[in-house]
């Protein structure tokens, strides 16, 4: 018999709890104690209440995420994949017909790398004729220029000099003693310092000529 | 001390072929955890397990299939909230439930009706759950993660549809609320409170499940309650 004056432990009170919702005998004294002592059967009340509002908010909680529709499909999946339990592996036929339209397609391929051969050589053939052809009757007047440059063992010594390659007709001499002078008047007048240096390193037209 | 409900000796319990999870000795059963033998008489889904194993066993798969399905209708919902309520997402839940079910149902020739099916079932589903856990604590190393999924939401959304946001919004802190108290306790704290208080399991039927004494069983599950006490305030 527990005494009056000492309420019932909070870990005799759990097991309580659990004892009635396991449907085990709860020990007499414990119950007569809680039917009689205000106090103890407040804190059961609460300790019940405390406990059951966990386990509905829970319950709660996972069926509103699973409900009918929800297990009526888990259900079906789990139906889907029992069936396969105990059936030999399915073995996946080797892909034949991606095979063949693979052979297929690199003998189509076959066809254009002809045309490309054939596209290549009439160009090679074009270049060539075009190339005598220029050789024999001569190009167009600036192809006839060509500039040089040498490049020496320092950037001092490097000089850029003008070539002729071929002497035509007086026209385009006249062309080119124009296109000299223009260079020269641009270059006898040199607007940056920095440029002056490199100016005086770089032989003028009328020295060349004076030579 | 995750909780896990596998011992040395059983690492593969209810994963591994063959494995008999609740087997004595090879389950990892401690030699002092009471034996609950088939004293009281078999239940529903203890019969219908031992049925199926027959026909199983006698090779008619089709009719052990259909039989099956019973099986799974009686215990979807409860594995569902177990599930549900260890992992805290639809989608992991709704995996962790499908593989157990296809693993009994692969293995249930190992199933002995010394332990009642429910008990051998659910060692299945937690040992499912915790590895799953486990991948996901590894996959959270690297990636973010949402705690509730928009289909979470949706679906608890879709179930109430008559209450007002306002209420919608408190019940789902409050929830969520219990869901953070409840991943603060102990890892064997946790698992006894999950299957006592969701999974309907008697403290007997947790230490046979665990491998644990009865009367630790008990004692991890009023540690348990008490915390979750002090954490909620003593109301959730």
């Amino acid at each position: 018999m527990i005494p009056r004056t000492r309420h019932i432990q909070e870990a005799r009170l759990f097991e309580v709890y659990v004892a009635e919702r396991t449907g085990e005998p709860v020990q007499p004294p414990v119950a007569e104690h809680l039917a009689d002592c205000e106090a103890c059967g407040r804190r059961y009340t609460e300790l019940v209440a405390f406990m059951d509002t966990l386990r509905r908010e829970g319950d709660a909680e996972a069926d509103a995420v699973f409900n009918a529709s929800r297990l009526r499909a888990q259900q079906q999946q789990i139906a889907h994949r029992v069936a396969l339990v105990g059936r030999p592996a399915r073995v996946i036929s080797f892909p034949g017909r991606i095979v063949r339209r693979t052979i297929t397609a690199s003998a189509a391929r076959t066809a254009p790398r002809w045309i490309a051969a054939a596209a290549a050589a009439g160009l090679f053939i074009g270049v060539a004729v075009g190339a005598s052809y220029q050789f024999r009757w001569g190009g167009p007047p600036r192809a006839r220029q060509a500039f040089v440059v040498r490049d020496g063992a320092s950037a001092r010594a490097s000089r850029v000099t003008a070539i002729p390659v071929r002497s035509t007709g007086p026209a385009d001499m006249a062309a080119d003693e124009a296109f000299l002078s223009d260079l020269e008047i641009a270059l006898d007048r040199p607007r940056t310092r920095e440029l002056q240096a490199f100016d005086e390193l770089t032989p003028h037209v009328r020295e060349i000529r004076d030579r | 001390m995750n909780g896990d409900l596998r011992t040395a000796s059983d690492n593969d319990a209810g994963t591994g072929p063959g494995a008999d999870p609740l087997e004595p000795g090879e389950a990892g059963v401690q030699p002092g955890a009471p034996a609950r033998r088939a004293v009281a008489p078999l239940s529903e889904d203890s019969r219908l397990a031992i049925d199926i194993r027959g026909l199983v066993e006698r090779g008619e798969m089709d009719e052990a299939r259909e039989r099956f399905g019973a099986l799974v209708e009686i215990h979807q919902r409860r594995a569902s909230r177990i599930a549900y309520q260890y992992l805290r997402d639809a989608a992991d839940a709704d995996e962790v439930v499908q593989d157990a079910f296809v693993k009994v149902f692969s293995r249930i020739t190992s199933y002995r009706e010394t332990w009642p099916f429910e008990v051998w079932f659910t060692r299945i589903l937690i040992n499912g759950c915790l590895d799953r856990r486990k991948a996901r604590r590894r996959r959270d190393r690297w990636f973010v993660g949402a705690e509730i999924t928009s289909a979470d939401e949706a679906g608890v959304a879709a179930s109430a549809p008559a209450a007002d946001p306002e209420h919608r919004l408190l019940a789902r802190e409050r929830r969520a609320t219990i869901a953070a108290a409840i991943d603060r306790l102990d890892g064997r704290q946790r698992t006894v409170f999950m299957l006592c208080h969701y999974g309907d399991c008697t403290p007997r039927e947790v230490s046979v499940m665990t491998g644990l004494k009865e009367s630790t069983v008990r004692v991890h599950l009023f540690r348990a309650a008490r915390k979750l006490r002090h954490l909620l305030g003593g109301k959730p």
